[in-house]
């Protein structure tokens, strides 16, 4: 009902939502409008126009080293979280069995748990098993906090879809593998779709695990913007900045598209 | 990274009328282990295990040489809370953490509102600009605060500020608590405007209307029924906002420095500067108890009320 919305509460709560979504985009917007300022240093109002720090930017050979070893750690990360969450989250959706309950809550406990913290017990851990591998060290890192929102996703697109049509299917003769593969697959694939691009995000973005076990050779794109924040004046942080921001609002549209932005968070 | 809602799995699937012929659940038990056993050991060995093993760390005695063994000993705790300086930086954790979760409910309020009762097209919208930032790295949003709130004349407010003539002289945020507050605020706002707006979206609109029909005005309809009925992502909310605050590294690093000290910034310095393991270790085991406790306090409250309401 959209006549819910009126009197003085509407005229209290519009104006704050304006304010709100103009607080929510300032420090991206600044930072994308500072990331062609013509200027040797951060100025605002931005003077000029360039794509120099772009350019600059890009033929960084640091930014390139991060640049890849993000995107590879991500993809792994990624692949991982398929691999391991997929089949956990079929086992907590469709299967009942004792201890479920407690079975989800272990898989999405790495949520509750403060991220930072979690990066300190695995470098205590690499560390005792004398594991100075710094990719393996990070990609297990990685699969570990971007497992849980592929079980969360891929749990939610499970128990929205109709099992209805697989109890069909299998009426119909067809046998549990090719129900399988021709019913549940396609009917959970914008879930999957969305996990994944989850996963790949939360790796891609994350500083709190990789603080602790990055190194100088493998420096991903987070640590490389928060080094230069503390050591680097000029707009190329903002240039960089702006391409993360790129990226993700191609994702955000992507999710949007295969599965709604919102249930693929399963709010 | 884009740190993003904590919440409970659609706990039980629909419930659907008994079929003999389902195909998942006539699966063998086998099956379900075979699907759950890979996530859960690694879950065990690389999180259950490192996890406990650093807590317990903390008791532990570390040797001039760096390794780490008996005897058992309290003695870091009674340092971290014997010290001025620690107990001060878990205060200013507390702090932060309690007045960005306050002001995240005051704020978030109205935009949940207005998203759940608006047209589709605005919903859309507004959710759009709610959840996208979440995807952003937390460093790159960190940047564009401190871009805004830089001191001197640099700072895009103070230029706002001074350029409008609403103040004469530039005025100090960055390396404050305000600044912490305000970056805090938005890095974790959506947790609490997310399930704030999906408890409001699950009133029943027939409980207002009868409000309404029984002549309660719309204010008094907001304050007896709306706000009651939202408690429960309220809660969500706010414990979300609080956990990850409390546990942030970069808002606090980057835009409060030294005048701002968290404790996950001492957790840094403890083990990657001082190399002190054990006390690192404590420090961490401190905020992770402030954390589950919070956590387990919501938890319990929002059982309660649901057993409470079953009854």
């Amino acid at each position: 009902m959209s006549n819910r919305l009126s009197g003085p509460i509407a005229w209290l709560l519009f104006p704050v939502t304006a304010a709100m979504m103009f607080f929510i985009l300032a420090p991206l917007l600044v930072t994308v409008a500072i990331s062609f300022s013509d200027t040797p240093y951060v100025v605002f109002p931005p003077r000029g126009f360039t794509m120099n720090w772009y350019a600059k930017v890009l033929q960084d050979s640091d930014f390139q080293t991060s640049l890849s070893f993000s995107s590879l750690l991500a993809v792994g990360a990624t692949m991982g979280a398929l691999l391991l969450g997929v089949p956990a989250a079929f086992a907590v959706a469709r299967h009942q069995f004792p201890g479920r309950g407690a079975a989800a809550a272990m898989l999405l406990s790495p949520l509750v748990f403060p991220v930072l913290i979690t990066g300190v017990a695995l470098l205590q851990l690499f560390a005792t098993l004398r594991s100075d591998s710094t990719p393996l060290n990070m990609l297990i890192a990685h699969v570990l906090v971007t497992m849980p929102y592929v079980v969360r996703t891929v749990t939610a697109s499970l128990t929205l879809a109709d099992t209805n049509l697989e109890d069909a299917a299998r009426t119909l003769g067809a046998g549990r593998w090719r129900v399988f593969r021709r019913i549940t697959i396609p009917q959970i694939a914008p879930g999957l779709a969305a996990g994944a691009l989850f996963a790949f995000m939360v790796s891609f973005d994350n500083f709190p695990i990789s603080l602790w076990l990055a190194d100088a050779q493998h420096n991903p794109i987070p640590l490389l913007v928060f080094q230069m924040i503390g050591n680097v004046f000029e707009p190329s942080i903002a240039a960089i900045s702006t391409l993360m921001i790129l990226l993700a609002m191609v994702i955000v549209m992507a999710l949007e598209r295969v599965m709604g932005l919102r249930r693929a968070m399963a709010i | 990274m884009a740190a993003l809602p904590v919440q409970a799995l659609p706990a039980t699937p629909p419930a659907r009328a008994r079929n003999p012929l389902r195909v998942w659940p006539a699966l063998p038990q086998a099956a379900t282990t075979a699907l759950l056993l890979p996530s859960l050991a690694f879950l065990v060995m690389f999180f259950a295990f490192p996890a406990v093993g650093l807590l317990a760390c903390s008791v532990l005695t570390q040797a001039p040489d760096g390794t780490i063994g008996l005897p058992l000993t309290l003695e870091h705790y009674r340092h971290f809370f014997g010290t001025p300086l620690y107990s001060h930086v878990l205060l200013t954790t507390l702090r932060i953490s309690l007045v960005t979760t306050g002001v995240a409910m005051a704020l978030g309020y109205p935009v949940a509102l207005v998203m759940v009762r608006t047209n589709p097209l605005v919903n859309r919208i507004l959710t759009m600009v709610v959840i996208a930032p979440l995807i952003v790295s937390v460093v790159v949003r960190t940047y564009g605060w401190q871009l805004i709130l830089a001191n001197g004349k640099t700072g895009i407010l103070n230029w706002l500020l001074l350029t409008t003539g609403l103040m004469r002289s530039p005025v100090k945020l960055l390396y404050s608590e305000t600044a912490v507050v305000i970056g805090s605020l938005h890095v974790f706002y959506p947790m609490m405007v997310l399930p704030l707006a999906s408890a409001l979206g699950r009133i029943d609109p027939r409980i207002e209307d009868a409000a309404r029909t029984l002549g309660a005005t719309s204010w008094r309809i907001f304050r007896r029924v709306t706000v009651p009925l939202s408690l429960p992502g309220l809660a969500v909310g706010a414990t979300l906002v609080f956990s990850l605050t409390a546990g942030s590294f970069v808002t606090p690093a980057i835009l409060g420095g030294s005048s701002a000290q968290m404790l996950g910034m001492l957790v840094d310095q403890q083990i990657l500067v001082v190399y002190d393991w054990p006390f690192g270790a404590t420090v961490a085991t401190v905020l992770v108890t402030i954390v589950l406790a919070v956590n387990v306090v919501s938890f319990r409250v929002l059982n309660l009320r649901r057993t409470a309401r079953a009854a």
